[in-house]
């Protein structure tokens, strides 16, 4: 997806899920959760910092969180530092918005923006990078079972 | 995995449309664009362009978000990553990458 069209500055992916806003805000901010889903990434997010570990404890990311209101909305830095180019580029911005709808089912939006300065970053979460993670997330929530691969 | 079914007819039924698929194709090449920026690339009447975004919307192919003044559509290509995991993931991985190993084969690369 990334080879024949330039990454833009504001990317937005939208999942519904069924299960309840709790839920998944627990799933996106704690590790136990994300390692299952986010590239097997251990992600601990609070009040002040979202801190995100490999699978052998390193780090990848370490950011700095901007509003914190559970269950509903989560924004925070980007800097991804598993990687020495993109560790150089201006942090960008992710905001996770959750809002429960009829039926059991909450919507979940997700904005990388703020990426105007950080082309490399912008291609490397650019489609299938997100789009894994969001995919994964509803399979998990939804049968208790991660993504097969 | 009773509520994908749903979901997907909506998905299919805005796919199956060559103006509708035509706008995700704008949508993907620049993303975030305003109503008036669409409506321009088409030889069709705002109202048309309109309906046929709000069909991709109600999809959820379509996200709109507020900036300032404009509203801008984005492209959200989760649903059509749904659909592919959900049939070729889980159903024909194996067929497929039989396949792809036997065009290896026959084209000599393996």
């Amino acid at each position: 997806m990334t080879t024949t069209t330039t990454a833009t500055a504001t990317q937005v992916y939208r999942v519904f899920i069924k299960a309840s806003p709790e839920a998944i805000w627990e799933a996106i901010t704690r590790p136990e959760f994300t390692e299952r889903y986010f590239h097997r990434g251990r992600i601990e997010a609070g009040p002040d910092r979202v801190v995100s570990r490999g699978p052998d404890g390193e780090l990848r990311r370490d950011d700095e969180v901007y509003e914190y209101d559970p269950p509903r909305r989560l924004v925070h830095a980007w800097l991804p530092l598993y990687d020495a180019e993109l560790a150089e580029e201006p942090p960008s911005r992710v905001t996770w918005e959750i809002e429960p709808q009829d039926d059991g089912v909450t919507k979940l939006t997700v904005v990388h923006d703020r990426l105007e300065s950080s082309p490399k970053t912008a291609a490397s979460v650019e489609g299938d990078g997100w789009m894994f993670v969001m995919s994964g997330l509803k399979t998990l929530l939804e049968t208790g079972e991660p993504l097969s691969g | 995995m009773i509520w994908a079914v749903p979901d997907d007819d909506r998905v299919f039924k805005a796919l199956a449309d060559p103006t509708r698929r035509h706008l995700l194709d704008r949508l993907f090449q620049h993303d975030g664009r305003t109503l008036t920026e669409l409506e321009s690339e088409l030889e069709m009447t705002r109202f048309g362009v309109m309906k046929h975004l709000r069909l991709l919307e109600d999809a959820g192919l379509v996200v709109t978000r507020r900036q300032g003044r404009q509203k801008l559509h984005f492209l959200n290509p989760v649903p059509i990553r749904l659909i592919h995991d959900r049939w070729i993931d889980k159903y024909t991985e194996h067929r497929v990458s039989a396949l792809a190993e036997l065009k290896d084969e026959l084209e000599g690369i393996a």
